[in-house]
């Protein structure tokens, strides 16, 4: 990029808005705080109730080819989907991972594996994770977890739904370089634990492979360059699910703030209170145009900048507005009653999911110093 | 390709014919006089091009196309530096809402010249006592009885261009005894009439574009009143929203992301280049995220106003958040050049010199909405928060202590 920044975007067309709507609606109907807050309590459970009507609506195969059982549907539509589960702070880590899971099989497995997993990810029959990170690596350049050929040794430190996953995609070291290979869960040789964690329905668990069979993606043979493109996908969906919480944190403020009174009239007349919420309405704006505008890019050479453009100003809104939130609510705010801290606890376990900010600062300086080359 | 597309092309290669003689290099290092000579001259090509008034009705002069087609032309014209500037407010808001206000005839022939560059009109709101509280202006205009002669005196302030001006459009109070917004009136002035004074305000950047201009009992007809007495507010807050959309630089006409990489990759500290340490990592990405956000939320607009429908808040939201990014980034990027950051380029661009960028920031968040009313407008009007306490609401104008 010579310089300043390409202009394309896209409207949400009629369809997109219905699909959008419709989750919207479907979700609204389903939400119980309570439920939320007793998963929060419950280590390694989510929400299977919502998982299985997701299944249902299609949710789960919106992104798949028609011949594996998917509505070939684009990222569009999956991250409306994604935002519309962000604003309730779903109990269900799956729909992204399991997501990922069917993108790597797309894009670097073999037609066996494709078979054998993406009918099932696509009716919601088996939950995938991704297992790339060790410790404060998102991409290892040289993975802990070793491969030889067959098996599988070492260990992956937190996987978001590691806990309940049936498939997982780990990216580890093989003899020629790393390589990013496909795990059936049920196999013997793995060992989880699942983590007590402040965001528990996300069921992040460390996953132990003590010579777990696994298998190549035959075509991930650059594998840093591949989870990095899988990130990527993932980065995106992310922010869609950010934006929506922040949308509906901000939401949560607005509203609070016109009811609320203090010193006699609304505390939303005070510029303090007044202010912050209008930032924190131009952070969400500029995060959803980001997200949406990196769903045209992904098939272009620049995805990469325009992804990472995307989850760093959706971490950055979802952060913001979430910790504004509760500001703005005063005492209420900081209640187990008042469901502000199911987004506060989500927005900091969605940053640092899939890959935290320094890691998107880092790949997309990377990229625009490349260019400058 | 689409007749935007086409449209868009032919602008591009009209334009790229004019970079030589009137871009950006053109103009470096010319006298003032010298410079606004070649923007003049350059309105003129533009003009005998048909890329004047683009969205103007074809009776006032301009090309009858819509928002779109002027959006798409100022997108590219703003890439190469042209000397539009002198001529941005005039034809922006004073020129229009005059056209809409006075009889045919006359205001065709100042629509052409000002078009062409040969005329410059000014925008008289802003006042010592009177920025973001437009409504408390002071500038008096008194009547010689019901269809007389009016008489204007007072002073305004920050009135970009007034020194280069031939008219202006200016709003004065009519009846202090009335609430502050209804006292008010609209006229157009000569600016070289008797007690007209224009005074160049320097800038703390060092340049004279805005300027002081007296009103000393200037005596106008009552014809050269725009909009009814009494209806000045209205007819002020109507020539604001007339450029509602104009092209905007997700920078803020401050210097690239590209240029805060390739900065920071030439410079060394502690034998590596900067663009290596973190947090410069941090704030260059960031300020790349903003940017690709206003890119893509400016782009949106494009597309609804292509489809017909009138884009919501997002000049709101460039204005406030661009400048003060550029604002930012600047300060930063002077930090990286260690020492010698302070150093200053004589005649340097504020697209091109951090320290231009840096030093003219202040301006661009106060001017043409601060960033406090900015978040009011984006707190009262999309989120429905409710409005400050206003003291004066309803007080006539007179009572109101000063």
């Amino acid at each position: 990029m010579a310089s300043g920044v390409p202009y394309v975007s896209v409207l949400i067309d009629e369809g997109q808005l219905q699909i959008s709507e419709e989750a919207h609606r479907l979700l609204g109907a389903q939400y119980s705080g309570e439920k939320l807050k007793e998963l929060l309590e419950a280590k390694g459970e989510f929400d299977r109730d919502l998982w299985k009507l997701m299944a249902e609506q299609g949710w789960t195969a919106l992104s798949y080819p028609e011949n594996y059982g998917g509505l070939g549907l684009g990222l569009m539509e999956q991250g409306l989907i994604a935002e519309a589960c962000g604003s309730f702070a779903i109990g269900v880590p799956a729909l992204t991972s399991s997501f990922l899971v069917g993108q790597a099989l797309l894009k670097f497995g073999s037609e066996e594996q494709k078979d054998q997993w993406i009918p099932r990810l696509a009716a919601g029959d088996a939950v995938g994770c991704v297992a790339f990170g060790e410790s404060a690596e998102a991409v290892p350049d040289r993975p802990a977890c070793a491969y030889d050929g067959s098996a599988l040794n070492g260990t992956k430190p937190a996987v978001t739904a590691g806990g309940i996953a049936d498939v997982a995609i780990v990216l580890a070291q093989a003899a020629e370089g790393p390589v990013l290979v496909l795990v059936d869960l049920s196999a013997s040789g793995i060992a989880r634990e699942t983590i007590d964690s402040f965001d528990n329905s996300r069921c992040v668990a460390g996953l132990t492979f003590s010579g777990a069979q696994a298998e190549v993606l035959p075509l991930s043979s650059q594998a840093p360059d591949a989870a990095r493109q899988l990130l990527r996908l993932h980065a995106l969906m992310v922010a869609f699910e950010q934006v929506g919480g922040a949308r509906k944190m901000l939401t949560a403020a607005r509203d609070y703030a016109i009811t609320r009174k203090a010193f006699g009239q609304p505390i939303g007349a005070f510029q303090s209170v007044k202010h912050r919420i209008a930032e924190d309405y131009v952070a969400v704006e500029l995060a959803r145009a980001n997200a949406i505008h990196a769903t045209t890019r992904a098939a272009e050479p620049d995805f990469g900048r325009f992804a990472a453009a995307a989850r760093i100003s959706a971490t950055e809104a979802y952060d913001m507005v979430s910790r504004d939130a509760v500001q703005t609510h005063g005492g209420i705010g900081v209640t187990w009653e008042a469901d502000l801290h199911l987004h506060q606890r989500r927005a900091r376990s969605l940053a640092i999911e899939a890959g935290g900010l320094m890691f998107w600062e880092d790949e997309l300086i990377d990229e625009l110093r490349e260019d400058a080359r | 390709m689409t007749d935007i597309a086409a449209y868009r092309e032919a602008a591009r290669a009209w334009l790229s014919g004019k970079v030589e003689e009137f871009g950006r290099e053109a103009r470096r290092g010319l006298s003032p006089a010298e410079d606004l000579a070649l923007a003049r001259r350059y309105m003129a090509a533009k003009y005998d091009a048909g890329y004047s008034g683009i969205s103007w009705p074809k009776e006032h002069g301009g090309q009858g196309l819509g928002p779109i087609e002027k959006l798409t032309f100022e997108s590219e014209e703003i890439l190469h530096g042209f000397g539009t500037e002198y001529f941005s407010i005039s034809l922006g808001m004073p020129v229009p809402i005059m056209l809409r206000y006075l009889p045919d005839g006359w205001k065709q022939e100042r629509a052409r010249a000002a078009l062409r560059g040969e005329e410059i009109w000014c925008q008289l709101f802003s006042e010592p006592a009177a920025g973001s509280d437009l409504a408390g202006l002071r500038t008096r205009a008194v009547q010689d009885g019901e269809g007389g002669d009016w008489t204007l005196n007072g002073q305004k302030l920050w009135t970009s261009w007034a020194h280069l001006s031939d008219y202006g459009v200016i709003i004065a109070r009519s009846d202090p005894t009335v609430a502050k917004h209804r006292g008010l009136t609209y006229f157009w002035v000569d600016m070289r009439a008797p007690g007209v004074t224009v005074r160049p305000v320097r800038l703390a950047a060092g340049g004279a574009h805005v300027n002081e201009v007296y009103f000393d009992d200037v005596r106008i007809p009552d014809s050269q009143r725009l909009g009814p007495v009494g209806g000045g507010f209205g007819v002020a807050m109507e020539t604001l929203i007339i450029e509602r959309y104009s092209a905007t630089n997700p920078a803020a006409g401050g210097p690239s992301i590209a240029k805060a990489v390739a900065d920071a990759s030439a410079i060394t500290r502690r034998g590596r280049p900067l663009i290596e340490d973190g947090r410069v990592r941090e704030r260059i990405a960031r300020s790349f995220a903003m940017q690709t956000a206003l890119a893509a939320i400016h782009r949106q607009a494009l597309l609804s106003l292509e489809a017909g429908v009138q884009p919501g808040p997002e000049g709101a939201i460039h204005k406030l958040v661009s400048m003060r990014s550029r604002q930012r980034l600047s300060e930063f990027m002077i930090d990286l050049h260690g020492a010698e950051g302070i150093r200053t380029t004589n005649g340097a661009n504020t697209k091109e010199d951090w320290v231009a960028s840096w030093i003219s920031a202040p301006t661009g968040r106060i001017a043409g909405g601060a960033d406090e009313m900015l978040l009011n407008t984006i707190a009262e009007r999309i989120l429905g928060l409710p409005q400050d306490h206003r003291p004066d609401k309803g007080v006539p104008f007179n009572q109101i202590p000063a």
